[in-house]
């Protein structure tokens, strides 16, 4: 019995956790280049609505991912070109755009599938990896959908690139001294705007996994915070790529309890779990968890 | 550009002896206005393969956008270039690079998070890398011109020199054939200085012409090819033989009768050695440190139980390599950190734990090592500026009667001959030199003034502004100041001190008088050796 809530909590923190990872590895390419993306939860919105919108009306999942990145395409470039060619304020015009992506799909929402509609959409199946899946205790981890799968490899190409090409150090340089990067003689503009597109398509796929990954449906601001976890566990994971991917595991366990607890009796209040992945935030945010190593020219706009 | 020119030019008649190098790049007519400002005109010049060409001038004499025009970072309003005889007008620093021509700016580009070879592939590589064969292949790149580096060390960990050797490798990884030098001694130590100039003269051998702007004489008596003077955006010079012609390039620069040029030679600052004379100023103790240490956040030991006093009357040099101390010292005194041990006293009273106000009320003027950021507020104006921490002097019912702050800002503005367009103007449009005038007036003009911190009083400012500092701190000690004087430039420490305590690592590593004799010696300390 206990042996079972234990796999079954293993199984959903990790698939709880795939969206962050998604965003935050996003997230985190762009921060290292220089640019915070407040709006990741507006373009994991957008993704999920559009990778709704686009497998109801195909049928196919598949597309409906494709449409989840089209959807979101215009709202990341949009985002570079306030924040990186017009030089606003991050915080401020991505705050704006998660606004504008409610409003927007809200009344997408209601236009398309008619207000207050539980309309299941053509979604994922299970994927499960062979044997693996049958194992005990973490047999359920094994049995998410293809998109958990794509998540690591992205993650782990990720990795890679950051630390072992000649772009991956022209992107980490450029959000800590992009004057040295134009002066080597590349584009700061092209880099940062190339790493809020990614950010932009990394989010469509985790919006795209709240909708027809996980539930098969769209509800009005579904994301509902998960954009701000995902920045949050940039943060957490001190702008590492490792610790980041610990943060958002540790994120979707720490939603994972808010089901478990109840059904195990305990009388934790929900509000307070809902809070723990903030509450770590903010402790991280204030140094406790080791030294914060922010990039130094992050959220700073380039000057030539 | 009408051509009718402040500056005539006046060419230094030698002939010249070397064999005429053939010319790489040629600049004919340039020249370059930001708005209505002339930075440059009428500028001609060539740049030969093979050879060291200095750039000597003032500060604002146009040598920094001279390179910068060269380097692509702005295109020039008239004239044009050519480079190997082919025109030459770069679109941007890529570009520039691209058609060999690099640049070791004043302020490193290094990004300080990466290792050393991740900062040299940075921008050129793409695709897998293979750090260790890069890192082979641009160690024997480096030894070729006797430049050490380490190439999996972070960037952040080295000294300015390191940084700088790896400024020059970066360039020199592109095999340019014109590579530029924006001020590459400003930041280095004695014997650091000799070895750079050993580089350029490696780098000019291999047939590549090196541009260095400078505007130190010992440095182009030792490796200047050729030298061309600019003063207000014109060539005012130009020398074949500049070793030879000293005398007349430092008043080409400076379009002032060269008197004391041999002292100019000495610390390119035309200072006379103070000579004890006149009544001795009031005795007594002006300041005492006794026992101050400090150890940062991270626990770090940044100053390691200095003690020193300073009697009235006297200028104490502090020499040493930044980051020895020197800016927790100023921090401390200016009541901005507190040491973790020891005390310090100004005119007999314990300042340990004062508050800043407190210390100036106690008579010590502050000139801090870095104006913008501690000194002024560069959005308010000259006046403001002036009288920053007394306002209260022209408070009336808690308003301030303007008109008295303005007839007093203008008497200091012209005491201390601060030019500017009137006392209303925002501080940050004053050029650095009148900034630091301005400063200065505040702080001599401090009640009561019985010590002065000058922290790198001449940081960035041209030789008049220099000569002009320098005197003010000269009347203030003879007047009974005791000044602690702190700076990177060690000739002017021993023209302007009369004592000299060299830092190294927090600690007093010893101390001479201020006497050109001991140059050597002083140097050998700063550098963490002993004497």
């Amino acid at each position: 019995m206990t042996l079972e809530l234990v796999a079954i909590f293993l199984a959903s923190s990790f698939r709880l956790a795939i969206p962050l990872l998604f965003a935050a590895t996003g997230e985190l390419v762009s921060e290292r280049a220089g640019v915070v993306n407040m709006s990741i939860e507006g373009m994991m919105l957008a993704g999920a609505f559009g990778g709704a919108i686009g497998a109801a009306m195909t049928g196919s999942p598949l597309l409906g991912l494709a449409c989840a990145v089209l959807a979101v395409l215009p709202v990341a470039l949009l985002q570079s070109v306030l924040t990186n060619t017009l030089r606003a304020n991050q915080i401020v015009t991505g705050i704006g755009i998660n606004i504008l992506v409610l409003g927007l799909t809200t009344l997408g929402y209601r236009e398309f599938f008619g207000a207050r509609s539980r309309t299941t959409i053509p979604g994922f199946d299970a994927w499960p990896v062979p044997v693996l899946s049958d194992l005990p205790l973490v047999g359920p981890l094994f049995q998410q959908i293809g998109m958990a799968w794509l998540a690591i490899a992205i993650i782990l190409a990720v990795g890679a690139v950051l630390t072992m090409t000649g772009l991956g150090i022209t992107l980490r340089a450029v959000g800590e001294n992009p004057q040295a990067v134009a002066k080597a003689g590349r584009s700061v503009l092209a880099l940062r705007h190339g790493a809020v597109l990614f950010a932009g398509i990394m989010s469509a796929l985790g919006g795209a996994f709240l909708s027809i990954g996980d539930i098969h449906t769209f509800t009005e601001g579904m994301t509902n915070g998960a954009g701000y976890l995902a920045i949050t566990a940039v943060i957490f994971g001190s702008w590492k790529l490792g610790r980041t991917v610990m943060a958002c595991l540790l994120f979707g366990a720490a939603t994972a309890l808010q089901f478990q607890l109840p059904a195990l009796g305990l009388g934790i209040p929900n509000a307070l779990l809902i809070m723990l992945p903030y509450l770590l935030a903010f402790l991280a945010v204030a140094g406790l968890v080791g030294r914060q190593t922010a990039p130094r020219a992050l959220a700073q706009p380039y000057w030539p | 550009m009408d051509g009718s020119g402040i500056v005539t030019e006046t060419v230094v008649p030698v002939p010249g002896t070397r064999a005429a190098a053939p010319s790489l790049l040629t600049m004919n007519g340039i020249g370059k206005s930001f708005g209505s400002f002339v930075a440059l005109a009428g500028i001609d010049i060539d740049f030969a393969g093979g050879e060291v060409h200095c750039l000597l001038g003032e500060n604002g004499a146009g040598k920094s956008t001279l390179c910068n025009l060269v380097f692509g970072i702005h295109r020039p309003s008239e004239g044009a270039m050519r480079l190997k005889g082919e025109a030459y007008a770069p679109s941007g620093p890529s570009d520039a690079l691209a058609r060999g021509i690099a640049m070791v700016h004043q302020h490193f580009s290094l990004v300080n998070e990466l290792t050393v070879i991740d900062n040299l592939l940075m921008g050129g590589s793409r695709g897998r890398l293979d750090r260790k064969a890069e890192a082979r292949r641009i160690e024997a790149l480096a030894e070729e011109f006797g430049l050490a580096l380490a190439p999996f060390a972070t960037v952040g960990d080295l000294s300015v020199g390191e940084r700088q050797r790896v400024e020059i490798v970066k360039c020199l990884m592109r095999r340019p054939q014109v590579l530029i030098l924006d001020e590459p001694t400003a930041v280095l130590l004695p014997d650091e200085i000799g070895s750079l100039l050993t580089v350029c003269r490696q780098v000019a051998d291999s047939g590549c012409a090196v541009v260095m702007v400078t505007h130190k004489l010992a440095e182009i008596e030792r490796v200047a090819d050729r030298v061309t003077v600019l003063h207000r955006g014109r060539v005012s010079a130009r020398s074949d033989r500049p070793a030879e012609e000293i005398p007349a390039l430092v008043s080409a620069m400076i379009q002032r009768p060269a008197a004391r040029s041999g002292e100019a030679v000495v610390g390119a600052i035309a200072l006379a050695k103070r000579k004890p004379a006149g009544p001795r100023p009031p005795a007594g103790e002006a300041m005492q440190l006794d026992g101050v240490s400090f150890d940062d956040r991270t626990g770090v030991r940044r100053l390691d139980a200095v003690t020193l006093s300073i009697e009235r009357g006297e200028i104490v040099g502090v020499a040493g390599v930044e980051g020895n101390g020197q800016s927790e010292l100023g921090a401390i005194l200016a009541g901005l950190a507190r040491p973790t041990d020891g005390r310090w006293f100004a005119g007999g009273r314990d300042l340990t734990q004062a508050s800043p106000r407190e210390i100036t009320r106690s008579g010590v003027g502050i000139v801090p090592e870095d104006r913008h950021a501690v000194g002024s507020i560069g959005k308010l104006s000259l006046a403001d500026n002036l009288f920053l921490n007394r306002m209260r002097q022209f408070s009336r019912l808690g308003l301030i009667d303007r008109r008295r702050q303005m007839e007093k800002a203008r008497d200091y503005i012209q005491r201390f001959d601060v030019r500017a367009a009137g006392a209303t103007v925002a501080f940050g449009s004053l050029s650095g030199g009148n900034q630091q005038k301005a400063v200065l007036a505040r702080e001599l003009t401090t009640p009561n003034l019985r010590f002065l911190l000058a922290a790198q009083p001449t940081r960035g400012l041209d030789i008049g502004a220099i000569e002009t500092v320098y005197g003010l701190i000269r009347d203030a000690a003879e007047e009974g100041v005791g000044v602690l004087l702190v700076s990177s430039e060690l000739d002017e420490l021993i023209a302007v001190a009369d004592r000299i305590v060299v830092f190294y690592r927090g600690r007093i590593a010893g101390e001479y008088p201020a006497d050109p004799v001991h140059r050597e010696a002083i140097g050998t300390l700063m550098s963490g050796r002993s004497a």
